[in-house]
């Protein structure tokens, strides 16, 4: 893997005395999609988690190794962790708009961190809501509640929101877990899309979403990480045995 | 067994059984041409049951593919699947040419006799039953063998064919005879390079690796 954006190195997570993530070392391409997949329970979400410091919150949580982005250990003493989460955003699996209107979902970020001209914010609002492709079907209801918009829509306004902030990274924990089939093919066509411009990390347990939408996939078990490769050669020809057995069903 | 796991068994199963009967067909063919004419009706039964065979391995394999997304092994297994069914039936449909065209093949034995003919017919039965025997085994070294009996059966063809030709231009009352003769070693051919198609498929189903256009001597079977 060339061109690396996030670089994982020996990173053990314990929650209390249980250790749910060992020592996971793996390489994660610029501007590509990965997948991680696993059968729950494995670490995949928490490791996820892990790349923009959501586990802080948590108490109890140790973390051991290093994750850097860039080239710079997130979990550096010296790191703002503010500054990561604002380069480093994240679409959970439920969506979860603001309950107010669709504009102020997205300007909010934005006008958090200090940007106060309208006409400015105006821009941002356009083009966060056109790259997650959902400009035209919101441009005339700008001021009406998100809360109105349908499923499918409201997580392609969380994922806008997202956008707004300018991240580099883009971190999913299945976000079209809880959508249908034509409303999940608009977000697996937008993370087609988006991939030009952001590196995506997405957890999922649809394997045929992971094979569709990315273009490396790691697989995860009991903690640890079985095996990383290019999306093509894990679901034509994996090279560990339980890598096989998960993605064709036959795991336990 | 999962229901997807009995789906691929029944798959496997079908398979088996086209491939017994188009090795049943090779048997008859080659007995036509070797000894006696054979029954005319039990063939045309055959072919019928291959050909209704072919189009069921197609529908489960579309099925599956449709309903089970299919990955690594599996899909390997169905892709291989469909493509062996394919040229098992056409080995089947060139065991009937052979049993057509031997029926009105005058003179024939003292042509076989002479260019060695026989032993080509009983080299392409046994490839025919090694390749049933590769696919149920998965076995590297049958797979081997296959390759390695279609490299003699071509040779010994067209020593044959050569054969055949000089005497047809020395003796012209020969030429039908051999011209037939000629063309069922053609089709004797072709069973061979179906059987060694499947070996291919056999591999790739193993070992992932498409070997259709490579050297079989390179291959360390």
């Amino acid at each position: 893997m060339k061109n690396i954006k996030i670089e994982v190195k020996d990173l053990s997570l314990y929650y209390g005395e249980k250790k749910a993530l060992k020592e996971i070392s793996l390489e994660i391409p610029r501007n590509k999609v990965t997948a991680l997949i696993g059968p729950s329970g494995c670490g995949k979400s928490t490791f996820l988690r892990c790349i923009n410091r959501m586990n802080d919150l948590i108490p109890d949580v140790k973390i051991t190794g290093q994750m850097l982005v860039e080239g710079i250990d997130i979990y550096d003493k010296n790191v703002d962790v503010v500054n990561i989460r604002k380069k480093i955003g994240m679409v959970f699996q439920k969506s979860n708009p603001f309950p107010k209107s669709i504009y102020e979902n997205i300007a909010y970020g934005p006008k958090i961190n200090g940007i106060k001209d309208k006409n400015e914010l105006d821009e941002i609002v356009e083009t966060s809501l056109r790259q997650a492709a959902i400009w035209d079907e919101v441009k005339d209801r700008l001021g009406d509640s998100a809360m109105g918009l349908s499923g499918g829509q409201q997580q392609r306004l969380c994922i806008a929101r997202t956008l707004a902030v300018s991240p580099d990274i883009i971190l999913m924990d299945e976000p079209a877990s809880a959508l249908d089939p034509i409303s999940t093919s608009k977000i697996e066509e937008l993370v087609h899309e988006l991939k030009e411009q952001y590196t995506i990390i997405i957890v999922t347990h649809n394997m045929q979403q992971a094979a569709r939408t990315s273009d490396y996939t790691a697989f995860f078990y009991l903690g640890e990480l079985i095996e990383i490769g290019k999306t093509n050669a894990i679901f034509t020809k994996p090279e560990q045995k339980q890598t096989e057995d998960y993605i064709t069903g036959r795991f336990g | 067994m999962t229901h997807f796991e009995i789906e691929l068994e029944r798959l496997k199963n079908e398979i088996i059984k086209i491939g017994n009967l188009a090795e049943t067909q090779v048997v008859e063919s080659v007995k036509a041409l070797l000894s006696e004419p054979i029954e005319g009706k039990e063939v045309k039964k055959t072919e019928s049951k291959i050909d209704k065979l072919d189009v069921k391995i197609d529908e489960i394999c579309q099925s599956i593919f449709a309903l089970q997304q299919p990955v690594a092994s599996d899909l390997r297994f169905i892709m291989a699947a469909m493509q062996i069914s394919n040229e098992i039936e056409r080995i089947g449909d060139l065991a009937v040419s052979v049993i057509k065209r031997a029926k009105n093949i005058k003179d024939k034995h003292d042509l076989i006799a002479k260019f060695d003919i026989g032993d080509l017919a009983k080299k392409v039965e046994l490839i025919t039953m090694k390749t049933n025997e590769c696919y149920l085994t998965r076995d590297e070294i049958t797979i081997g063998e296959v390759f390695i009996l279609n490299s003699t059966i071509k040779k010994l063809g067209d020593d044959a064919i050569d054969g055949i030709i000089g005497e047809m231009k020395s003796h012209s009352k020969v030429v039908v005879s051999g011209t037939n003769l000629v063309i069922v070693l053609k089709h004797l051919e072709r069973i061979s390079e179906h059987c060694t198609n499947i070996a291919e498929y056999v591999h790739f189903m193993v070992n992932a690796k498409i070997i259709k256009h490579d050297k079989h001597e390179d291959l360390n079977l």
